[in-house]
């Protein structure tokens, strides 16, 4: 699939380097979420190297009292970073690995972030299972596959994954899983049976 | 004339100079078309610009299209240029609208991936 020579002399064309396997380039996206401290941005660098994105979001009456904005009444949008990274599996498939920002007032760009993705890692820590329940109840609303990953910290009381799953009164289908977010073999697990349950989903 | 106090050195760390749509002249919205997915997938044509179409390219339009040459996303190009996303998504289309880049036909979320796809992910993830 050789592309013709271009006779174009100006050096500051554009990089004429096409995609050179056969098969269509594919990015899938992945979303890790759970509350505030659950392990999110510690799970994308366990198994990717995560790279900052920032974004410029409208501001909300939710970050009133959150966001100090005292002597700059005209400000209307607020840079927020994203951590995701990327894992190329192949030369055709890479996987995108997007943190949810977790706290609540941030709850407004999931829909942009979850459109046309594959499915989504929950992070819960048992010691604040209640901060994983609004990931829960998005996820179980939009119908995108997801499943419940307990990053086991050292210093928490363990649960075994039932009693999480009835703590959460999780629907049969979705795994929950015990991980270490800072191991890579364990991360692996987890996204593994998150693409599973995927597919499972899908037939 | 004095200068505010305040006025004369800016703190360390204050973020950048320019502000985020400076670089946009100010645009927000892409000119036309839809708003690009995250890892919506950008590829150069390599076709030759125009003159004047070069003239208009800022430097950070040709940031992006330097980087446009392997396969590469939305999310990709913010991270590696600093922009924001709503930034590149503004300058894409400017590229789009030149004829420098395409942007790869995303397929409907509806649309069922295909079982292939899944056991290459799950093949790729088994190796890692």
């Amino acid at each position: 699939m050789a592309s013709a020579p271009s006779e174009t002399a100006d050096r500051d064309a554009a990089p004429a380097r096409p995609a050179a396997s056969s098969a269509p380039f594919i990015a899938h996206k992945i979303l890790i979420a759970g509350g505030f401290g659950s392990g999110k941005t510690t799970l994308v660098g366990a198994i990717s190297e995560v790279r900052p994105l920032r974004t410029e979001e409208t501001l909300t009456t939710a970050s009133v009292g959150l966001d100090d904005l005292s002597g700059v009444d005209g400000k209307t949008t607020t840079t927020v970073a994203l951590d995701f990274g990327r894992i190329t599996l192949g030369r055709s498939v890479s996987l995108y690995l997007f943190g949810l920002p977790g706290q609540e007032r941030f709850s407004f760009m999931w829909n942009e972030l979850s459109f046309g993705a594959l499915g989504a890692v929950v992070l819960a820590d048992v010691r604040r299972l209640s901060d994983c329940f609004p990931s829960v109840n998005y996820f179980e609303a939009l119908r995108l596959p997801f499943v419940v990953a307990i990053n086991c910290f050292d210093t928490a009381p363990h649960y075994e994954a039932d009693e999480v799953r009835a703590a959460l009164d999780l629907d049969p289908g979705v795994p929950v899983v015990l991980c270490d977010a800072r191991d890579i073999a364990s991360v692996k697990q987890v996204l593994i049976k998150l693409v599973e349950t995927v597919s499972r989903s899908r037939t | 004339m004095t200068v505010p106090p305040g006025d004369r050195w800016r703190p360390r760390g204050s973020g950048p100079v320019v502000r985020p749509y400076a670089v946009t002249g100010g645009r927000t919205e892409p000119a036309h078309g839809e708003l690009l997915d995250l890892v919506a997938v950008v590829v150069a044509t390599g076709q030759p610009l125009t003159a004047d179409d070069r003239m208009r390219q800022t430097p950070e339009h040709r940031a992006i299209l330097a980087l446009c040459g392997t396969h590469v996303t939305v999310a990709d190009l913010a991270a590696d240029t600093g922009l924001p996303v709503g930034v590149v998504r503004v300058l894409l289309a400017d590229l789009t609208a030149q004829g420098a880049v395409t942007v790869a036909p995303r397929r409907p979320a509806s649309q069922r991936t295909d079982t292939d796809v899944l056991q290459e992910i799950l093949n790729g993830l088994r190796a890692l």
